[in-house]
């Protein structure tokens, strides 16, 4: 997992030694946060980047009448808010879903290797634009498509994801969220969620047990929701000069 | 001008069997009227997934009660006295 931050940044380009070295210097500190537990605060004065290295943690808000939306999934690589050290205070909360590894890194680490390695810079503002680039994605998805399309979007951008950082296995993946935090995230009821999940576990389309979803047909999953992964803007290393967008499964067929 | 304010207030909530399509085994459901208003669709839950079969949902609802979120509700009476309060709530 300590390979987390490289494999996400080299799913961008290819990182040198001295980057690599530098890179792994960021990731001294880890610490064991158990599920459920709020990292940040809405309110809080921000100190120092978080990067999560294992687990799953959400972006959340919660309204006066007690209803959460969660705007974002981070996921093992993911750091939140590379700059957020520039803002005053948190405009929303940042909490783990499942047991995570979190790495606090001080602001003046990220400005100094930042300012030390253009490749590393680089990869940082790729980092923010793909992060501005899913929350996108996640406003087209909650007010554009339909549940069904909604959730299966949600399965196949989370393959994309953690695939990029060595964290699925035969289109299966960890996923411990709950019915009430997909529908938090997706704008649906908890009702919603299970007939939807349900129906597609009919449909032959995924396999839920033991909090590991397995994608049972990931190009019938992806044309069910028209998923294009042109927004996660990865270009793996692994498929050699392949530039263009890869798909799981397809890679070795081209 | 007492007497109009207090049939202002009253409000005849009535239910009326219907099956709906939910895509799910999800079928057995009510439609609610408020005075004469179809105001929402109470269904069932009957998927043996859900974590609480049996209870009612409030599948859908209109005008003020469009677009709310409502927990489920073990029975009838308790869905609609949730509707009826918020029905009445401006």
């Amino acid at each position: 997992m300590q390979q987390a931050l490289m494999r996400k940044l080299e799913s961008f380009e290819p990182l040198s030694d001295q980057a690599r070295w530098a890179l792994n210097r960021l990731v001294l500190k880890v610490r064991y946060v158990g599920a459920r537990q709020d990292l940040i605060q809405e309110g809080d004065k921000p100190e120092n980047v978080l990067l999560i290295l294992d687990g799953f943690a959400y972006r959340y808000k919660v309204l006066p009448d007690g209803q959460r939306q969660i705007m974002a999934l981070l996921v093992p690589g993911d750091f939140c808010d590379l700059n957020v050290f520039i803002l005053d205070e948190m405009d929303h909360a940042i909490g783990t879903i499942s047991a995570c590894q979190v790495v606090d890194i001080p602001r003046q680490a990220i400005d100094e290797i930042a300012r030390d390695h253009a490749d590393i810079a680089r990869a940082f503002w790729w980092c923010s634009l793909v992060d501005g680039a899913v929350l996108r994605e996640w406003l087209v998805n909650i007010g554009g498509r339909l549940p069904p399309q909604r959730i299966a979007h949600l399965i196949c951008e989370l393959l994309m994801r953690l695939e990029a950082v060595g964290c699925v296995t035969d289109n299966g993946y960890a996923f411990p969220l709950t019915q009430t935090q997909i529908a938090d995230m997706m704008g649906l009821s908890d009702v919603h969620v299970n007939r939807t999940l349900r129906d597609l576990r009919a449909q032959g389309l995924i396999h839920l047990k033991r909090r590991v979803l397995t994608i049972l047909d990931v190009e019938r999953l992806r044309a069910f929701c028209d998923f294009t992964p042109n927004y996660l803007h990865l270009r793996s290393t692994r498929w050699d000069d392949r530039r263009d967008l890869s798909w799981p499964g397809q890679a070795e067929e081209s | 001008m007492s007497g109009r304010s207090n049939v202002a207030t009253l409000l005849l909530l009535q239910l009326q069997p219907i099956e709906v399509d939910t895509n799910s085994p999800d079928r057995e459901g009510m439609l609610v009227t408020a005075n004469g208003l179809l105001v929402a669709v109470l269904v069932r839950l009957a998927e043996p997934e859900h974590d609480d079969v049996g209870s009612w949902f409030f599948e859908v609802g209109f005008g003020r009660l469009q677009g709310k979120k409502a927990p489920t509700f073990p029975s009838l009476e308790e869905a609609t006295r949730w509707l009826r309060r918020h029905l009445k709530a401006a």
